[in-house]
This record gives C-alpha cells, sequence and structure tokens, in this order.
C-alpha cells in the first residue's frame, strides 16, 4: 500500500470538504506531530499520468488551500507510509522553515512575451571567413556569454520594474527569462498574502496598459507550488550520489 | 465564499486551454518533491520513471492542447 501525496501543512488536523484525489480515491490527512500530510491511500501501485489524475491533484490542493496555505507535492509523488515519515523527520525544520515563509500566501504568476527588435548583432553572419573547430567554439562561448549577460541584466530590470508597480504586496519573488534571439520570454512567480489578490490585479492591470509592445499573461491566485521546494532537493540530482 | 473562491484559477482567461497548461505547468514542474522517482505498474511489473518522464509527458499534454487550439482556429 502507498500514499498518494498531495501537499504537507502544518497544524491542521482535520479536513474540510475535499474533492476526491486522483483515481477518485478519497482525501485523508496524516499527522506527523505537528505536520500534516494530505494523501489518499492507493491501494495498488497503478497509477496513471493522465489529465484527468493531474486536474484532481490540483483540485485538492487547491481546496485545502482555503483551509491554510501549504506546500504543494508535485503530481505523482506515491511513497510508503515509511518515506514519507523519514522525509517529515528528516526534512523537519525546512518544511516548518517553508511553511513559515508561505502562511497565509497565494502565489500569483506574471508571463511576459516581447519581440527583439534588429536581432542581427550576436548572431552569426554566416560570412565569417573559414575557421578552426576551436574558434568556432571558443565565437560561440562568447556569444553564449554575452547572452548571459543580457539576461541577468534584464531579469534585474524587470524585477525592479515589478517590484516599482506592485510595490510591497511582493513577499517573495522569482524570475526566469527563457533566452532567444527573436523574443524574451519572462516569468515572474510572485507570493502575495492572500487579502492582497484584488490589489495585486489591480496594479498589474495598470502597469499593463504602461507597456503595449509586451504581452502580459496574468495568473492565479495559485497554491504556492513555486515557493514549496526545499533548497536540500535537488543538490544530488535523483538521489544518486 | 472566500476571496479564492470566487477568483478562480484562470477565470479571467477566455481560453481555457491555456488555463489548463497552466494548471498542468503548476502540478507537473513545481511543488515539493518528496520522492524522486514515481512508481507506476503495469500487469504487476513496478516500473520507475524519473521526474524527465513527467515533463516529457507534460509536453506532450501540451502539445496535445496546442495541436487542438490550432484545429480549432
Amino acid at each position: 500500500m502507498k500514499l498518494y501525496v498531495y501537499c504537507l501543512a502544518e497544524g491542521v488536523p482535520k479536513l474540510r470538504e475535499t474533492p476526491p484525489g486522483v483515481s477518485d480515491a478519497p482525501v485523508r490527512i496524516v499527522e506527523f506531530e505537528d505536520l500534516s500530510a494530505v494523501v489518499s491511500v492507493c491501494r495498488s501501485d497503478a497509477f496513471q499520468i493522465t489529465r484527468k489524475n493531474a486536474l484532481a491533484h490540483h483540485e485538492v490542493v487547491r481546496s485545502f488551500t482555503q483551509q491554510a496555505t501549504p506546500l504543494p507535492a508535485r503530481f505523482g509523488t506515491l511513497v510508503t507510509i515509511e518515506q514519507l515519515r523519514n522525509y517529515v523527520s528528516t526534512h523537519r525544520q525546512a518544511i516548518k522553515a517553508k511553511l513559515a515563509q508561505v502562511h497565509g500566501g497565494l502565489e500569483m504568476n506574471v508571463r511576459m512575451i516581447q519581440t527583439i527588435a534588429g536581432t542581427g548583432s550576436s548572431q552569426s553572419s554566416g560570412n565569417e571567413p573559414m575557421m578552426g573547430p576551436g574558434t568556432a567554439f571558443l565565437l560561440e562561448k562568447r556569444r553564449e556569454i554575452f547572452r548571459e549577460q543580457g539576461g541577468a541584466a534584464q531579469k534585474e530590470q524587470l524585477s525592479a520594474w515589478l517590484r516599482e508597480k506592485l510595490g510591497d504586496l511582493i513577499k517573495e519573488e522569482k524570475i526566469s527569462l527563457v533566452p532567444s534571439e527573436t523574443i524574451i520570454l519572462a516569468k515572474a512567480d510572485h507570493l502575495i498574502a492572500r487579502e492582497d489578490v484584488h490589489e495585486y490585479r489591480t496594479k498589474m492591470a495598470q502597469a499593463v496598459e504602461e507597456r503595449p509592445e509586451v504581452r502580459f499573461m496574468v495568473s492565479g491566485p495559485w497554491p504556492p507550488y513555486s515557493f514549496a521546494n526545499i533548497e536540500l532537493e535537488f543538490s544530488r540530482p535523483f538521489g544518486v550520489s | 465564499m472566500s476571496d479564492f473562491d470566487e477568483i478562480l484559477v484562470g477565470e479571467e482567461w477566455e481560453n481555457t486551454d491555456l488555463s489548463l497548461l497552466e494548471t498542468l505547468d503548476h502540478v507537473l514542474n513545481r511543488g515539493l518533491v518528496i520522492a524522486g522517482e514515481i512508481t507506476i505498474s503495469v500487469a504487476d511489473i513496478d516500473l520507475i520513471f524519473l521526474r524527465l518522464n513527467v515533463m516529457v509527458s507534460s509536453v506532450e499534454t501540451a502539445q496535445e492542447v496546442l495541436r487542438k487550439r490550432e484545429l480549432a482556429e
């Protein structure tokens, strides 16, 4: 028997009404002292990666978030009770610190797409004289460094702009850029207080008006999926030393 | 009704496919990683799928949604 894990929380001994979980399984709470895990019992190891189950996972987490802000688990987390107990025991302090960080918060996301004008400068012209593989490699590395430096500067600019527009609403922020020669795709994830959702959306709507050259998509509120990870994770890829 | 109830995830988006993609992005690519793998049984044989496979699955799902959108337009 395994447990399918939806999220972790603190000080929530009982569930309110919750939608059915993955594979329509009932959802319940398992307590580990003051920490709780929202789980379903998986009677066999069979688990389907389907859209329906992914959405069921989200609906359970979303429903629970109305009760308390949890640390959502990633879709597909199947563990034995011993594995879950060990995980909570080993990461207890980190989990509590993360829960304190997201307490009373929700996640909002902003996606921005901007087309870059005049993109030829950093690209190969195709007219370079014949060069050896070493020179070509170094030239490509140089372009890569320029792109990285440009990306870091753009991230800082974007962060400063969003902070100017949203001010103290942002409790925590994660910004990432997807580099491309022709467009800038930027993603900003914000942790905000749940009572600030309306103000956040109002201020973002005003900010969007100021940047007609950029396409924006604002979504949320979400459970704090983007702020749930504990820094200790992935210190070893897939647990391999 | 709470504030969270009132503002359904992605409700302001006219295109529900985009909302679905955002939801899948959250549940598949973010969140707490308690175990580095998920286990799927086929014919009573446990198969181990690493996280990477889950992400591949999400991309496939996303592509399917995008294909449907293109056909609808």
